[in-house]
């Protein structure tokens, strides 16, 4: 009887290192780290972060190029829609749009109107919280 | 009635223009989702010779009276969304 007492106690002495350290490697690669991740993407949601300014100008620069009515060869980083690219007023409102769905964000209209140029655009991205 | 008769601004145009880019992207089916967006585009562009006309006032009309079909079939289409995405939303491997 002491044996067996003796066995079943330092079984389950035994058992515990065995578990414990699967519970800890659950709590540390699932809950944690979720967690966490939760907490940083909401605050990316709500805060925002600007993005690089010379990512930008390379994303509006592709953004130009790949429209329909643009000769790619004449985007510059400092080309104007109007001037130097040919658009008209209706094509800028288009171009504009686009950003907004590489940018993953809403331009109000008074700011869209602002936006004329490839600068015009890379600033105003740049300086914006919830550009993507 | 003095409002109604001025010619719309450019900057009510663009804006109304606008409008109908957005409502064309919320057509889950890319037949749709284009053809709105090219018809608003190819509207636009008819009509961009009737500065400060009555002409303009009845197209500028016309174009908001649009604008509200467009939405009502945006939330109609989006019912009946389509299954399967059509082959030019695909992405080029």
């Amino acid at each position: 009887m002491a044996m067996a007492a003796a066995r079943r106690a330092l079984l389950a002495h035994l058992r515990v290192p065995v578990a414990r350290p699967l519970a800890a490697e659950a709590a540390a690669a699932g809950t944690v780290p979720a967690a966490r991740r939760l907490l940083s993407s909401t605050t990316e949601d709500t805060k925002g972060s600007f993005l690089d300014k010379d990512e930008v100008a390379d994303r509006v620069v592709s953004v130009v190029k790949n429209f329909q009515k643009v000769e790619p060869s004449k985007v510059t980083h400092t080309a104007h829609f109007q001037k130097d690219l040919g658009l008209d007023s209706l094509d800028t409102v288009e171009v504009v749009m686009a950003f907004e769905e590489e940018f993953g964000f809403e331009i109000p209209d008074n700011e869209a109107e602002k936006i004329d140029s490839i600068k015009t655009a890379v600033n105003f991205i740049a300086s914006h919280p919830q550009a993507k | 009635m003095a409002a109604a008769a001025a010619a719309p601004t450019r900057a009510e145009v663009l804006s109304l223009f606008r409008s109908f880019l957005r409502t064309a992207k919320q057509f889950s089916d890319y037949n749709i989702r284009e053809y709105t967006r090219r018809r608003a585009a190819d509207a636009f562009r008819e009509n961009r010779a009737l500065a400060d006309s009555p002409a303009a006032n009845a197209a500028f009309a016309e174009g908001k009276k649009q604008l509200e079909v467009a939405k009502r079939q945006a939330v109609v289409y989006s019912l009946y969304a389509p299954k399967a995405k059509n082959v030019m939303e695909l992405k080029v491997q």
